[in-house]
């Protein structure tokens, strides 16, 4: 189960380069998640396998750091140094937790990436549709900006509607005002243990 | 008990509308009961509802429109004991009698009576389009309400979704047609058994349930029409959308406040869609400003980031 696992991750992460030579490189780190989902989703084992198996796909393809930064708010800032690190950690851990969760069974499931990127600023989207045969696609689209000169998601669109930074934003507002970063950092650790989504 | 009884009772007062059938007064869950809790925390102050009003950092860029926050919730109080009563009423009537509809009903029974009772809300939608003078989804509509109605057995069959007809269904309310014509949302509001909503679409909800029982009147006065037009279509989409909002809240560190805000998020882009013939991607309205990097000096939002090529600059730090 591990070994199929890996060598498909290890396909995954080394096919898309020689065959997608002149695709936008913002749709190749799209690409390159969707093809670690489908893994994780073939492979189904356990949830800590899964996310053994998603977590170097995700530290690659998202800027954890910057959606923290982004989820947290204008108050960043204004968090120790220290309490910033943890945030991010939690941060990262939750994400992998999720993917962990969420993606968990194959059913036939494909992601359909749009050939064309949208730039605007500095900024790259890329649109992808889950299709699942028998019912309607769900379009999920990426939102990347470049770092280190690599492309990575700072955000995620539902539906063309419901940004998770934006809801992240919410969502974490409350803790933040009344406990703090600690708080966010425990409330966030909480989550992740808990491992089912 | 009674919750049982009208499970059983209500798909046959679909099928057989004009029949007396026995019920026990089936108290539909839709009555609150008495006493609300009591807060258990104090209200926070409707500031707070806005993730990024952080006064401690005005000098930081301003949080510039997030979507679907703009919005603040000034009865956030109110709210979140409403949505405390709401999770207890689901955890022990609501969920456990949708997922038993589920259970019990075959599927070909649920997906049959989601459809009948989607088609009839194909009218309202046909009204809702002509006020908002849109007579071409307004034909469509009709198309598609005929089609579904005759050849679809009474709207048991969606035909013109598939057939190369491609006609989906669409919502359409009478709080989309208030804010075609630039009615605002109003306040947030969470209420028990309706769930999340606004002042504007809770006013519209009572017209677009007036349309058939005004223009058509019997059967669609009919209290039995009534309260399974009400009860099999909500326990059918709570059963349908569990794993979704199991999913939500078990991922949420505030789960009113992240279903307030998918909620209005969703809603605003359909409001979008009703106001605008064709919107401009949104995705990337939001500046999505780093906290961490040096604030600049006020750039309006289209502004804020620099079009030099991304390969050759990196405006993004780590914070470490």
């Amino acid at each position: 189960m591990r070994m199929s696992l890996s060598t498909a991750l290890l396909l995954a992460l080394t096919a898309p380069v020689p065959a997608l030579a002149q695709a936008d490189p913002a749709r190749e780190t799209v690409q390159r998640l969707d093809d670690g989902l489908i893994a994780i989703m073939k492979a189904k084992g356990t949830a800590k396998s899964r996310a053994t198996a998603i977590a170097p796909v995700i530290d690659r393809t998202f800027d954890l750091p910057l959606m923290t930064r982004l989820a947290v708010g204008t108050g960043w800032t204004t968090i120790a140094p220290a309490e910033q690190q943890a945030l991010v950690a939690a941060f990262r851990r939750l994400t992998i937790a999720q993917y962990a969760a969420n993606f968990d069974d194959w059913s036939g499931e494909s992601f359909a990436i749009a050939p064309q990127v949208e730039a605007r600023g500095g900024d790259r989207l890329v649109r992808t549709t889950l299709v699942t045969p028998g019912k309607a696609g769900i379009a999920i689209s990426y939102r990347l900006r470049a770092n280190g000169g690599e492309w990575k998601i700072i955000d995620i669109f539902y539906r063309n509607a419901i940004s998770q930074i934006a809801t992240r934003r919410a969502d974490f507002a409350g803790v933040l005002a009344k406990g703090g970063a600690k708080s966010l950092v425990a409330h966030l650790d909480a989550l992740a243990a808990k491992g089912s989504f | 008990m009674s919750l049982s009884l009208l499970l059983l009772s209500a798909p046959a007062l679909v099928v057989a509308p004009a029949q007396d059938v026995q019920t026990e007064a089936p108290a539909p869950p839709v009555v609150v009961p008495a006493p609300p809790p009591q807060p258990q925390e104090a209200p926070a102050a409707p500031e707070l509802a806005d993730p990024l009003a952080d006064p401690a950092t005005a000098a930081a860029p301003p949080p510039a429109g997030a979507p679907g926050h703009a919005k603040g919730d000034p009865l956030e109080g109110f709210n979140r004991r409403m949505f405390g009563l709401h999770q207890s009423l689901d955890k022990a009537i609501y969920r456990p009698a949708a997922m038993g509809y589920k259970h019990v009903a075959p599927k070909p029974l649920r997906t049959g009576l989601r459809h009948f009772f989607s088609n009839l809300t194909e009218p309202v939608a046909f009204v809702n389009y002509l006020l908002q003078l849109k007579f071409g989804k307004a034909g469509r509509t009709l198309v598609r309400f005929t089609v579904n109605s005759t050849l679809g057995v009474g709207g048991v069959l969606d035909l013109a979704k598939t057939e190369g007809i491609n006609i989906p269904h669409h919502d359409n309310s009478f709080g989309d047609t208030l804010a075609r014509y630039g009615v605002g949302p109003g306040p947030y509001l969470f209420l028990p058994l309706v769930g999340p909503t606004t002042l504007r679409d809770l006013l519209g909800g009572p017209v677009d349930g007036a349309v058939l029982p005004v223009a058509i009147g019997k059967p669609f006065t009919d209290w039995r029409y009534q309260v399974s037009s009400a009860v099999i279509p909500g326990l059918d989409l709570r059963a349908e959308s569990d794993d979704e909002l199991r999913a939500l809240f078990a991922g949420a560190v505030d789960p009113y406040a992240t279903l307030r805000s998918v909620w209005l998020q969703n809603r605003a882009a359909e409001v979008a869609a009703i106001r605008h013939r064709k919107a401009p991607p949104a995705e990337l309205d939001d500046p999505m400003r780093d906290p961490d990097a040096p604030a600049r000096a006020s750039d309006a939002p289209e502004l804020s980031d620099p079009l030099s090529d991304p390969a050759a600059h990196n405006p993004a730090t780590t914070p470490r």
